[in-house]
Protein backbone atom coordinates (compact mmCIF):
# COMPACT_ATOMS: atom_id res chain seq x y z
CA UNK A 1 0.00 0.00 0.00
CA UNK A 2 2.85 2.51 0.49
CA UNK A 3 4.22 1.56 -2.62
CA UNK A 4 0.63 2.44 -4.04
CA UNK A 5 0.96 5.98 -2.28
CA UNK A 6 3.88 6.71 -3.22
CA UNK A 7 3.43 6.37 -6.64
CA UNK A 8 -0.31 8.31 -6.60
CA UNK A 9 2.36 11.33 -5.83
CA UNK A 10 4.36 10.82 -9.10
CA UNK A 11 1.70 11.66 -11.43
CA UNK A 12 1.45 15.64 -11.75
CA UNK A 13 -0.56 17.32 -9.30
CA UNK A 14 -2.56 19.79 -11.13
CA UNK A 15 -1.86 23.92 -9.32
CA UNK A 16 -3.51 27.00 -9.96
CA UNK A 17 -0.09 28.11 -11.17
CA UNK A 18 0.24 25.83 -14.08
CA UNK A 19 -2.74 26.97 -15.89
CA UNK A 20 -1.43 31.16 -15.40
CA UNK A 21 0.26 31.00 -18.36
CA UNK A 22 -2.61 29.66 -20.20
CA UNK A 23 -5.30 31.66 -18.75
CA UNK A 24 -3.06 34.79 -19.54
CA UNK A 25 -2.34 33.68 -22.89
CA UNK A 26 -6.46 33.49 -22.95
CA UNK A 27 -6.99 37.12 -21.90
CA UNK A 28 -4.80 38.58 -25.01
CA UNK A 29 -6.49 36.48 -27.11
CA UNK A 30 -10.34 37.88 -25.64
CA UNK A 31 -9.10 41.34 -25.76
CA UNK A 32 -6.74 41.31 -28.55
CA UNK A 33 -9.64 42.82 -31.29
CA UNK A 34 -10.18 45.80 -29.09
CA UNK A 35 -6.69 46.85 -29.07
CA UNK A 36 -5.36 46.14 -32.11
CA UNK A 37 -5.59 48.15 -35.33
CA UNK A 38 -7.65 46.33 -38.11
CA UNK A 39 -4.57 45.23 -40.15
CA UNK A 40 -3.42 43.19 -37.07
CA UNK A 41 -6.42 41.60 -36.39
CA UNK A 42 -6.41 39.79 -39.51
CA UNK A 43 -2.99 38.76 -39.13
CA UNK A 44 -4.55 37.41 -35.52
CA UNK A 45 -7.11 35.72 -37.12
CA UNK A 46 -4.71 34.29 -39.41
CA UNK A 47 -2.54 33.04 -36.96
CA UNK A 48 -5.27 31.56 -34.87
CA UNK A 49 -6.96 29.76 -38.52
CA UNK A 50 -3.29 28.09 -38.60
CA UNK A 51 -2.89 27.21 -35.28
CA UNK A 52 -6.09 25.13 -35.78
CA UNK A 53 -4.94 23.50 -38.98
CA UNK A 54 -1.65 23.08 -37.53
CA UNK A 55 -3.30 20.92 -34.99
CA UNK A 56 -5.87 18.71 -37.01
CA UNK A 57 -2.90 17.97 -38.90
CA UNK A 58 -0.94 17.04 -35.74
CA UNK A 59 -3.96 14.43 -35.16
CA UNK A 60 -3.47 12.07 -37.64
CA UNK A 61 0.22 13.13 -38.37
CA UNK A 62 1.75 13.74 -35.11
CA UNK A 63 -0.45 12.04 -32.66
CA UNK A 64 -0.78 8.82 -35.02
CA UNK A 65 2.23 9.04 -36.97
CA UNK A 66 0.70 9.02 -40.51
CA UNK A 67 1.90 11.72 -42.69
CA UNK A 68 -1.10 13.29 -44.27
CA UNK A 69 -0.25 15.28 -46.98
CA UNK A 70 -3.67 15.98 -48.54
CA UNK A 71 -5.14 17.58 -45.71
CA UNK A 72 -5.71 20.99 -47.84
CA UNK A 73 -8.37 18.78 -49.26
CA UNK A 74 -10.76 18.78 -46.42
CA UNK A 75 -9.95 22.45 -45.83
CA UNK A 76 -11.18 23.31 -48.94
CA UNK A 77 -13.91 21.03 -49.39
CA UNK A 78 -15.13 23.06 -46.08
CA UNK A 79 -14.92 26.48 -48.24
CA UNK A 80 -16.95 25.29 -50.86
CA UNK A 81 -19.48 23.53 -48.52
CA UNK A 82 -20.12 26.33 -46.70
CA UNK A 83 -19.70 29.08 -49.68
CA UNK A 84 -22.04 26.61 -51.91
CA UNK A 85 -24.90 26.08 -49.40
CA UNK A 86 -24.87 30.43 -48.16
CA UNK A 87 -24.72 31.15 -51.92
CA UNK A 88 -26.94 28.64 -53.63
CA UNK A 89 -29.24 27.38 -50.19
CA UNK A 90 -29.40 30.64 -48.52
CA UNK A 91 -28.70 28.21 -45.27
CA UNK A 92 -27.19 30.23 -42.72
CA UNK A 93 -23.21 30.25 -42.16
CA UNK A 94 -23.45 27.88 -39.19
CA UNK A 95 -25.02 25.11 -40.30
CA UNK A 96 -22.89 25.70 -43.31
CA UNK A 97 -19.73 25.29 -41.28
CA UNK A 98 -21.46 21.95 -39.31
CA UNK A 99 -21.89 20.40 -42.36
CA UNK A 100 -18.51 21.23 -43.71
CA UNK A 101 -17.10 19.28 -40.66
CA UNK A 102 -18.94 16.66 -40.94
CA UNK A 103 -18.44 16.36 -44.57
CA UNK A 104 -15.10 16.57 -44.11
CA UNK A 105 -15.00 13.66 -41.83
CA UNK A 106 -17.12 11.60 -44.54
CA UNK A 107 -14.47 12.35 -47.06
CA UNK A 108 -12.01 11.07 -44.48
CA UNK A 109 -13.69 7.99 -43.92
CA UNK A 110 -13.86 7.50 -47.66
CA UNK A 111 -10.36 7.59 -48.56
CA UNK A 112 -9.03 6.60 -45.39
CA UNK A 113 -10.04 3.37 -45.60
CA UNK A 114 -7.96 2.50 -48.40
CA UNK A 115 -5.31 4.61 -47.63
CA UNK A 116 -4.78 4.28 -43.56
CA UNK A 117 -3.19 0.32 -44.53
CA UNK A 118 -0.06 2.19 -46.01
CA UNK A 119 2.38 3.61 -44.19
CA UNK A 120 5.09 5.81 -44.14
CA UNK A 121 6.36 7.49 -47.74
CA UNK A 122 3.28 5.41 -49.41
CA UNK A 123 0.51 6.65 -47.32
CA UNK A 124 2.45 10.22 -47.90
CA UNK A 125 2.19 9.72 -51.19
CA UNK A 126 -1.64 8.07 -51.43
CA UNK A 127 -2.73 11.32 -49.76
CA UNK A 128 -1.17 13.68 -51.46
CA UNK A 129 -2.75 12.44 -54.48
CA UNK A 130 -6.12 12.65 -53.25
CA UNK A 131 -5.70 16.49 -52.38
CA UNK A 132 -4.60 16.84 -55.81
CA UNK A 133 -7.80 15.36 -57.03
CA UNK A 134 -10.09 17.12 -55.04
CA UNK A 135 -8.02 20.63 -56.64
CA UNK A 136 -8.88 19.02 -60.35
CA UNK A 137 -12.66 18.06 -59.11
CA UNK A 138 -13.24 21.96 -57.91
CA UNK A 139 -11.44 23.21 -60.77
CA UNK A 140 -13.40 21.47 -63.29
CA UNK A 141 -16.80 21.46 -61.88
CA UNK A 142 -19.17 24.21 -63.00
CA UNK A 143 -21.18 24.18 -59.29
CA UNK A 144 -18.20 25.40 -57.70
CA UNK A 145 -17.55 27.98 -60.55
CA UNK A 146 -14.11 26.15 -61.81
CA UNK A 147 -11.22 27.91 -61.58
CA UNK A 148 -12.83 31.29 -61.73
CA UNK A 149 -14.15 30.61 -57.91
CA UNK A 150 -16.85 31.37 -55.99
CA UNK A 151 -18.39 34.45 -54.82
CA UNK A 152 -19.56 35.08 -51.27
CA UNK A 153 -21.94 37.02 -49.73
CA UNK A 154 -19.67 39.53 -48.08
CA UNK A 155 -19.77 39.95 -44.46
CA UNK A 156 -17.55 42.79 -43.15
CA UNK A 157 -16.44 42.52 -39.46
CA UNK A 158 -12.99 41.40 -38.59
CA UNK A 159 -14.07 41.14 -34.85
CA UNK A 160 -16.55 38.79 -35.69
CA UNK A 161 -14.53 36.19 -37.68
CA UNK A 162 -12.01 36.59 -35.11
CA UNK A 163 -13.80 35.42 -32.76
CA UNK A 164 -15.50 32.61 -34.59
CA UNK A 165 -11.80 31.62 -35.79
CA UNK A 166 -10.87 31.66 -31.80
CA UNK A 167 -14.09 29.84 -31.25
CA UNK A 168 -12.97 27.20 -33.68
CA UNK A 169 -9.66 26.46 -33.03
CA UNK A 170 -9.74 26.89 -29.09
CA UNK A 171 -12.42 23.89 -29.52
CA UNK A 172 -9.49 22.29 -31.77
CA UNK A 173 -7.08 22.50 -29.05
CA UNK A 174 -9.94 21.21 -26.02
CA UNK A 175 -10.61 18.93 -27.63
CA UNK A 176 -7.31 17.36 -28.49
CA UNK A 177 -6.10 18.26 -24.53
CA UNK A 178 -9.10 15.78 -23.51
CA UNK A 179 -9.28 13.17 -26.43
CA UNK A 180 -5.71 13.16 -27.17
CA UNK A 181 -3.71 13.52 -23.81
CA UNK A 182 -6.37 12.68 -21.11
CA UNK A 183 -7.99 9.66 -22.88
CA UNK A 184 -7.58 6.54 -23.91
CA UNK A 185 -7.99 7.35 -27.49
CA UNK A 186 -4.83 9.25 -27.44
CA UNK A 187 -2.67 6.50 -25.98
CA UNK A 188 -3.66 4.06 -28.43
CA UNK A 189 -2.85 6.71 -31.20
CA UNK A 190 0.68 6.63 -29.47
CA UNK A 191 1.03 3.35 -29.20
CA UNK A 192 -0.34 2.77 -33.12
CA UNK A 193 2.73 5.45 -33.85
CA UNK A 194 5.27 3.38 -31.99
CA UNK A 195 4.05 -0.14 -32.71
CA UNK A 196 1.57 -0.88 -34.62
CA UNK A 197 1.05 -4.77 -34.46
CA UNK A 198 2.47 -4.63 -31.12
CA UNK A 199 -0.88 -2.15 -30.70
CA UNK A 200 -3.37 -4.78 -32.49
CA UNK A 201 -1.66 -7.12 -30.25
CA UNK A 202 -2.84 -5.95 -26.77
CA UNK A 203 -6.19 -5.58 -28.41
CA UNK A 204 -6.11 -2.12 -29.51
CA UNK A 205 -8.67 -2.34 -32.99
CA UNK A 206 -6.06 -0.20 -35.17
CA UNK A 207 -8.35 -0.29 -38.38
CA UNK A 208 -10.87 1.72 -36.53
CA UNK A 209 -9.36 4.20 -34.28
CA UNK A 210 -6.99 5.10 -37.53
CA UNK A 211 -10.29 6.02 -38.95
CA UNK A 212 -11.18 7.66 -36.05
CA UNK A 213 -8.36 9.72 -35.82
CA UNK A 214 -8.20 10.89 -39.72
CA UNK A 215 -11.98 11.48 -39.43
CA UNK A 216 -11.43 13.84 -36.43
CA UNK A 217 -8.24 15.23 -37.96
CA UNK A 218 -10.37 16.26 -41.15
CA UNK A 219 -13.47 17.63 -39.12
CA UNK A 220 -11.81 20.97 -37.97
CA UNK A 221 -9.86 21.99 -40.93
CA UNK A 222 -13.20 21.27 -43.13
CA UNK A 223 -14.99 24.23 -40.14
CA UNK A 224 -12.22 26.52 -40.40
CA UNK A 225 -12.26 26.36 -44.83
CA UNK A 226 -15.82 27.36 -44.30
CA UNK A 227 -14.62 30.46 -41.76
CA UNK A 228 -12.04 31.42 -44.11
CA UNK A 229 -14.58 31.30 -47.64
CA UNK A 230 -16.75 33.97 -45.47
CA UNK A 231 -13.89 35.91 -43.92
CA UNK A 232 -12.29 36.46 -47.27
CA UNK A 233 -15.35 36.50 -49.11
CA UNK A 234 -14.05 35.07 -52.47
CA UNK A 235 -12.76 31.70 -52.92
CA UNK A 236 -11.18 29.59 -55.76
CA UNK A 237 -9.27 26.30 -56.40
CA UNK A 238 -5.67 27.75 -55.65
CA UNK A 239 -6.70 29.54 -52.60
CA UNK A 240 -8.11 27.50 -50.56
CA UNK A 241 -6.62 23.87 -52.13
CA UNK A 242 -3.14 24.48 -53.46
CA UNK A 243 -0.57 21.91 -51.88
CA UNK A 244 1.00 25.23 -50.31
CA UNK A 245 -2.02 24.87 -47.70
CA UNK A 246 -0.97 21.54 -46.43
CA UNK A 247 2.28 22.18 -46.72
CA UNK A 248 2.36 24.47 -43.87
CA UNK A 249 0.25 22.76 -41.89
CA UNK A 250 3.25 20.06 -41.69
CA UNK A 251 5.76 22.53 -41.55
CA UNK A 252 4.17 24.36 -38.67
CA UNK A 253 3.82 21.50 -36.82
CA UNK A 254 6.94 19.95 -37.26
CA UNK A 255 8.21 23.08 -36.12
CA UNK A 256 6.50 23.80 -33.07
CA UNK A 257 6.73 19.99 -32.42
CA UNK A 258 4.59 16.88 -33.49
CA UNK A 259 2.72 14.88 -30.86
CA UNK A 260 2.19 17.75 -28.46
CA UNK A 261 -0.73 19.71 -27.74
CA UNK A 262 1.41 22.85 -27.83
CA UNK A 263 3.82 22.69 -30.46
CA UNK A 264 1.57 23.45 -33.56
CA UNK A 265 0.07 26.45 -32.01
CA UNK A 266 3.74 27.75 -31.72
CA UNK A 267 4.97 26.44 -34.98
CA UNK A 268 1.95 28.34 -36.35
CA UNK A 269 2.63 31.67 -34.44
CA UNK A 270 5.92 31.39 -35.17
CA UNK A 271 5.77 30.93 -39.42
CA UNK A 272 2.75 32.98 -39.61
CA UNK A 273 3.90 36.00 -37.77
CA UNK A 274 7.52 35.74 -39.73
CA UNK A 275 5.72 35.43 -42.95
CA UNK A 276 3.77 38.51 -42.11
CA UNK A 277 6.31 40.55 -40.67
CA UNK A 278 8.73 40.23 -43.41
CA UNK A 279 5.90 41.14 -46.01
CA UNK A 280 4.84 44.17 -43.94
CA UNK A 281 8.71 45.52 -43.60
CA UNK A 282 10.29 44.10 -46.62
CA UNK A 283 7.17 43.91 -49.20
CA UNK A 284 8.58 40.45 -49.58
CA UNK A 285 6.33 37.47 -50.18
CA UNK A 286 7.93 34.37 -51.04
CA UNK A 287 11.77 35.15 -49.22
CA UNK A 288 10.00 33.65 -45.78
CA UNK A 289 10.09 30.61 -47.65
CA UNK A 290 13.80 30.18 -48.11
CA UNK A 291 14.04 30.40 -44.25
CA UNK A 292 10.91 28.39 -43.55
CA UNK A 293 12.63 26.07 -45.82
CA UNK A 294 15.98 25.67 -43.76
CA UNK A 295 14.68 26.77 -40.40
CA UNK A 296 12.50 23.21 -41.05
CA UNK A 297 15.82 21.32 -41.76
CA UNK A 298 17.12 22.52 -38.88
CA UNK A 299 14.64 21.82 -36.71
CA UNK A 300 13.95 18.29 -38.24
CA UNK A 301 17.40 17.21 -38.05
CA UNK A 302 18.49 18.59 -34.79
CA UNK A 303 15.97 19.43 -32.47
CA UNK A 304 13.33 16.63 -33.35
CA UNK A 305 10.27 17.60 -30.60
CA UNK A 306 10.58 20.77 -31.90
CA UNK A 307 10.27 24.07 -30.85
CA UNK A 308 8.33 22.96 -27.81
CA UNK A 309 11.17 20.26 -27.23
CA UNK A 310 13.88 22.66 -26.98
CA UNK A 311 11.95 23.69 -23.41
CA UNK A 312 13.05 20.00 -22.50
CA UNK A 313 14.92 18.03 -24.33
CA UNK A 314 18.80 18.07 -25.58
CA UNK A 315 19.97 18.57 -29.14
CA UNK A 316 20.50 15.20 -31.41
CA UNK A 317 23.60 14.58 -33.38
CA UNK A 318 22.88 14.30 -37.35
CA UNK A 319 22.95 10.63 -36.89
CA UNK A 320 20.57 10.14 -33.98
CA UNK A 321 18.37 12.55 -35.77
CA UNK A 322 18.25 10.68 -38.66
CA UNK A 323 17.38 7.39 -37.00
CA UNK A 324 14.86 9.09 -34.94
CA UNK A 325 13.13 10.08 -37.98
CA UNK A 326 13.02 6.49 -39.89
CA UNK A 327 11.83 4.78 -36.65
CA UNK A 328 9.09 7.18 -35.99
CA UNK A 329 7.88 7.31 -39.75
CA UNK A 330 9.07 3.29 -40.45
CA UNK A 331 10.83 3.98 -43.48
CA UNK B 1 -8.47 -28.19 -23.20
CA UNK B 2 -8.08 -24.41 -23.74
CA UNK B 3 -6.18 -24.33 -27.18
CA UNK B 4 -6.71 -27.02 -30.16
CA UNK B 5 -5.68 -26.69 -33.77
CA UNK B 6 -6.86 -28.88 -36.38
CA UNK B 7 -4.94 -29.86 -39.48
CA UNK B 8 -3.55 -26.22 -39.66
CA UNK B 9 -1.81 -25.11 -42.77
CA UNK B 10 0.11 -22.19 -44.32
CA UNK B 11 2.15 -21.69 -46.91
CA UNK B 12 4.01 -18.38 -47.70
CA UNK B 13 4.67 -18.44 -52.22
CA UNK B 14 6.42 -22.28 -52.10
CA UNK B 15 7.49 -22.88 -48.52
CA UNK B 16 5.39 -24.57 -46.14
CA UNK B 17 5.58 -23.04 -43.34
CA UNK B 18 3.11 -25.12 -41.41
CA UNK B 19 2.29 -28.12 -42.77
CA UNK B 20 -1.48 -30.10 -41.35
CA UNK B 21 -0.69 -29.35 -37.54
CA UNK B 22 -2.86 -30.35 -34.71
CA UNK B 23 -2.11 -29.62 -31.22
CA UNK B 24 -4.33 -29.92 -27.93
CA UNK B 25 -3.15 -27.59 -25.25
CA UNK B 26 -4.58 -28.42 -21.57
CA UNK B 27 -5.72 -26.16 -19.72
CA UNK B 28 -3.54 -24.89 -16.65
CA UNK B 29 -0.27 -26.71 -18.30
CA UNK B 30 2.65 -24.92 -19.26
CA UNK B 31 3.25 -26.40 -22.98
CA UNK B 32 6.67 -26.39 -25.00
CA UNK B 33 7.31 -25.53 -28.57
CA UNK B 34 10.95 -26.46 -29.92
CA UNK B 35 12.25 -27.02 -33.03
CA UNK B 36 14.82 -25.96 -35.72
CA UNK B 37 15.01 -22.03 -36.89
CA UNK B 38 12.40 -21.73 -39.37
CA UNK B 39 10.22 -25.11 -38.27
CA UNK B 40 7.17 -22.69 -37.79
CA UNK B 41 6.83 -22.33 -34.20
CA UNK B 42 6.17 -18.56 -34.55
CA UNK B 43 4.24 -19.09 -37.48
CA UNK B 44 2.52 -21.07 -35.47
CA UNK B 45 1.41 -18.55 -32.79
CA UNK B 46 1.08 -15.90 -35.31
CA UNK B 47 -2.00 -18.09 -36.58
CA UNK B 48 -3.33 -18.76 -33.04
CA UNK B 49 -3.41 -14.85 -32.74
CA UNK B 50 -4.74 -13.79 -35.53
CA UNK B 51 -1.72 -12.52 -37.35
CA UNK B 52 -1.92 -14.79 -40.20
CA UNK B 53 -4.73 -16.55 -41.66
CA UNK B 54 -4.58 -20.55 -42.13
CA UNK B 55 -5.07 -21.80 -45.95
CA UNK B 56 -6.67 -24.33 -44.62
CA UNK B 57 -7.70 -25.63 -41.32
CA UNK B 58 -9.08 -24.57 -37.71
CA UNK B 59 -7.80 -22.88 -34.25
CA UNK B 60 -10.22 -23.37 -31.42
CA UNK B 61 -9.38 -21.62 -28.28
CA UNK B 62 -11.86 -22.32 -24.90
CA UNK B 63 -14.62 -23.82 -27.21
CA UNK B 64 -14.89 -20.94 -29.50
CA UNK B 65 -13.41 -21.17 -33.43
CA UNK B 66 -10.64 -18.61 -33.66
CA UNK B 67 -9.79 -18.93 -37.36
CA UNK B 68 -9.61 -15.84 -39.08
CA UNK B 69 -10.46 -13.36 -36.45
CA UNK B 70 -8.36 -10.21 -35.83
CA UNK B 71 -5.77 -10.05 -33.33
CA UNK B 72 -7.36 -7.47 -31.58
CA UNK B 73 -10.50 -10.03 -31.19
CA UNK B 74 -8.14 -12.69 -30.34
CA UNK B 75 -6.29 -10.24 -27.51
CA UNK B 76 -10.02 -9.30 -25.99
CA UNK B 77 -11.07 -12.81 -25.62
CA UNK B 78 -7.84 -13.99 -23.43
CA UNK B 79 -4.74 -14.81 -25.84
CA UNK B 80 -1.90 -12.69 -25.06
CA UNK B 81 1.26 -13.14 -26.58
CA UNK B 82 4.80 -11.41 -26.56
CA UNK B 83 7.14 -11.02 -29.12
CA UNK B 84 10.37 -12.49 -29.88
CA UNK B 85 12.00 -8.88 -30.56
CA UNK B 86 10.71 -6.98 -28.10
CA UNK B 87 8.01 -4.75 -29.30
CA UNK B 88 7.56 -1.99 -27.18
CA UNK B 89 6.23 1.77 -27.97
CA UNK B 90 9.28 2.92 -27.71
CA UNK B 91 8.29 6.81 -26.74
CA UNK B 92 6.34 6.38 -24.16
CA UNK B 93 6.87 5.05 -20.24
CA UNK B 94 6.70 1.99 -19.16
CA UNK B 95 3.41 2.70 -17.01
CA UNK B 96 1.80 3.93 -20.09
CA UNK B 97 3.29 0.45 -22.64
CA UNK B 98 1.28 -1.69 -19.82
CA UNK B 99 -1.69 0.84 -19.41
CA UNK B 100 -2.65 0.33 -23.58
CA UNK B 101 -2.95 -3.29 -22.98
CA UNK B 102 -4.82 -2.90 -19.58
CA UNK B 103 -7.47 -0.94 -22.08
CA UNK B 104 -9.42 -3.80 -22.72
CA UNK B 105 -9.91 -4.98 -19.43
CA UNK B 106 -10.95 -1.77 -17.52
CA UNK B 107 -13.37 0.68 -17.57
CA UNK B 108 -11.74 3.70 -17.36
CA UNK B 109 -8.01 5.74 -17.08
CA UNK B 110 -7.55 5.56 -13.66
CA UNK B 111 -8.29 2.10 -13.52
CA UNK B 112 -5.88 1.08 -15.59
CA UNK B 113 -3.56 3.21 -14.38
CA UNK B 114 -3.67 1.05 -11.06
CA UNK B 115 -4.23 -2.24 -13.39
CA UNK B 116 -0.79 -1.50 -14.75
CA UNK B 117 1.09 -0.80 -11.97
CA UNK B 118 0.37 -3.82 -10.04
CA UNK B 119 1.11 -6.12 -13.23
CA UNK B 120 4.63 -4.12 -13.53
CA UNK B 121 5.40 -5.00 -9.64
CA UNK B 122 4.54 -8.21 -10.78
CA UNK B 123 7.20 -8.33 -13.12
CA UNK B 124 9.04 -6.44 -10.78
CA UNK B 125 9.48 -3.57 -13.34
CA UNK B 126 7.84 -1.12 -11.03
CA UNK B 127 10.70 1.03 -9.98
CA UNK B 128 11.37 1.61 -13.62
CA UNK B 129 7.21 2.74 -14.39
CA UNK B 130 7.80 6.33 -15.01
CA UNK B 131 10.98 5.54 -17.55
CA UNK B 132 10.61 6.18 -21.21
CA UNK B 133 11.73 2.28 -22.97
CA UNK B 134 14.40 4.19 -24.77
CA UNK B 135 16.53 4.22 -21.48
CA UNK B 136 15.75 0.89 -19.99
CA UNK B 137 17.70 -2.57 -20.82
CA UNK B 138 16.92 -5.66 -23.13
CA UNK B 139 16.16 -7.68 -19.80
CA UNK B 140 13.54 -4.52 -18.49
CA UNK B 141 12.26 -4.64 -21.89
CA UNK B 142 11.74 -8.82 -22.17
CA UNK B 143 10.54 -8.48 -18.68
CA UNK B 144 8.28 -5.45 -20.40
CA UNK B 145 6.93 -8.04 -23.68
CA UNK B 146 5.57 -10.19 -21.05
CA UNK B 147 4.30 -7.22 -18.60
CA UNK B 148 2.30 -5.82 -21.58
CA UNK B 149 0.61 -9.91 -22.79
CA UNK B 150 -0.03 -9.85 -19.30
CA UNK B 151 -2.44 -6.41 -18.94
CA UNK B 152 -4.31 -8.22 -21.35
CA UNK B 153 -5.41 -10.87 -18.22
CA UNK B 154 -5.39 -13.84 -21.11
CA UNK B 155 -6.11 -17.38 -19.83
CA UNK B 156 -3.47 -18.49 -22.72
CA UNK B 157 -0.12 -16.72 -22.80
CA UNK B 158 1.78 -16.95 -26.11
CA UNK B 159 6.06 -16.64 -24.79
CA UNK B 160 7.75 -16.17 -28.39
CA UNK B 161 11.26 -16.67 -26.81
CA UNK B 162 11.22 -14.44 -24.12
CA UNK B 163 14.78 -15.50 -22.76
CA UNK B 164 16.32 -15.45 -26.22
CA UNK B 165 19.79 -12.53 -25.79
CA UNK B 166 19.34 -12.74 -21.71
CA UNK B 167 22.60 -13.78 -19.42
CA UNK B 168 22.73 -16.93 -17.47
CA UNK B 169 21.56 -15.22 -14.26
CA UNK B 170 18.50 -12.87 -16.29
CA UNK B 171 17.33 -16.44 -17.44
CA UNK B 172 17.41 -17.99 -14.13
CA UNK B 173 15.02 -14.42 -12.81
CA UNK B 174 12.88 -15.04 -15.91
CA UNK B 175 12.11 -18.65 -15.41
CA UNK B 176 11.32 -17.55 -11.66
CA UNK B 177 9.43 -15.20 -13.04
CA UNK B 178 7.43 -17.62 -15.39
CA UNK B 179 6.60 -20.37 -12.79
CA UNK B 180 5.37 -17.40 -10.40
CA UNK B 181 2.37 -17.00 -12.85
CA UNK B 182 1.29 -20.44 -13.44
CA UNK B 183 -1.96 -20.55 -11.81
CA UNK B 184 -4.77 -23.37 -12.60
CA UNK B 185 -6.09 -20.35 -14.74
CA UNK B 186 -3.41 -19.42 -17.10
CA UNK B 187 -2.26 -21.71 -19.54
CA UNK B 188 1.46 -20.85 -21.30
CA UNK B 189 3.04 -22.07 -24.37
CA UNK B 190 6.51 -21.60 -24.52
CA UNK B 191 8.81 -21.16 -27.67
CA UNK B 192 12.74 -21.27 -26.43
CA UNK B 193 16.03 -22.29 -28.11
CA UNK B 194 17.34 -22.53 -24.60
CA UNK B 195 16.71 -26.36 -23.42
CA UNK B 196 17.29 -26.02 -19.68
CA UNK B 197 14.31 -23.28 -20.04
CA UNK B 198 11.82 -25.76 -21.54
CA UNK B 199 12.89 -28.27 -19.57
CA UNK B 200 12.38 -27.24 -16.20
CA UNK B 201 9.55 -25.31 -17.44
CA UNK B 202 7.35 -27.67 -19.26
CA UNK B 203 4.66 -30.27 -18.52
CA UNK B 204 4.94 -31.21 -21.90
CA UNK B 205 6.60 -30.52 -25.12
CA UNK B 206 5.78 -30.94 -28.86
CA UNK B 207 9.08 -30.75 -31.21
CA UNK B 208 8.15 -29.02 -34.85
CA UNK B 209 10.33 -29.57 -37.93
CA UNK B 210 9.54 -28.40 -41.36
CA UNK B 211 5.92 -27.43 -40.22
CA UNK B 212 5.18 -30.50 -39.05
CA UNK B 213 4.88 -32.07 -35.45
CA UNK B 214 7.67 -34.63 -35.53
CA UNK B 215 7.00 -35.98 -31.78
CA UNK B 216 4.77 -34.65 -28.64
CA UNK B 217 5.47 -36.37 -24.81
CA UNK B 218 6.32 -35.33 -21.45
CA UNK B 219 10.03 -33.36 -21.12
CA UNK B 220 11.61 -37.02 -19.96
CA UNK B 221 10.91 -38.80 -23.33
CA UNK B 222 11.34 -35.73 -25.58
CA UNK B 223 15.21 -35.92 -24.77
CA UNK B 224 15.32 -39.64 -25.67
CA UNK B 225 13.14 -39.62 -28.69
CA UNK B 226 15.29 -40.71 -31.81
CA UNK B 227 13.35 -38.33 -34.37
CA UNK B 228 14.10 -35.35 -31.93
CA UNK B 229 17.38 -35.96 -31.90
CA UNK B 230 18.00 -36.43 -35.15
CA UNK B 231 16.01 -33.17 -36.27
CA UNK B 232 16.79 -30.62 -33.14
CA UNK B 233 18.72 -31.81 -30.36
CA UNK B 234 21.73 -33.67 -31.80
CA UNK B 235 24.02 -36.59 -31.00
CA UNK B 236 25.82 -34.73 -28.44
CA UNK B 237 22.69 -33.90 -26.23
CA UNK B 238 21.24 -36.96 -26.14
CA UNK B 239 24.90 -38.46 -24.62
CA UNK B 240 25.03 -35.58 -22.31
CA UNK B 241 22.04 -36.94 -20.78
Amino acid sequence: MELQASKAQAVPVPSVWRFTPLGLLLVICLILPWLASPLWIRIATEVLMWAGLAQSWNIIGGYTGYLCFGHGAFFGLGSYVTGLMMVNLGWPFGIGLLFSGILASLLAVIIGYPTLRLRGAYFAIATWAFGEMVRQIATILDVTGGAFGLQLPSFLNLRYFYYVMLAVTGLTYLTTHFLLERARFGYKLLAIREHEEAAEMVGVDTVSIKMKAFALSAFFPGVLGGIYAYWVTYIHPDSVLGAQLTDFMVVMAFLGGIGSLWGPFLGAVVVQLLQRILWLFWGEGTFYLVIIGVAICAVVLFIPNGLIGLMESRFLSPREAVSQLKKTFKW
Amino acid sequence: MILQSNDLVKSFGGVTAINHLSLTVEKGTVFGIIGPNGSGKTTFFNLVNGVYTPDSGRVTFDGKNITGLRPHRIAELGIGRTFQIPAPFTKMTLLENVMVSTFIRASSLKESRKMAWEILELVRLDDKGNTQVANVTLEDRKRLELARALGTKPSLLLLDEVMAGLTPAEVKGAIELIRSLRTRELTIIVVEHIMDVILSLCDRIAVLDYGQKIAEDIPDQIVNNKEVIRAYLGERYSARN
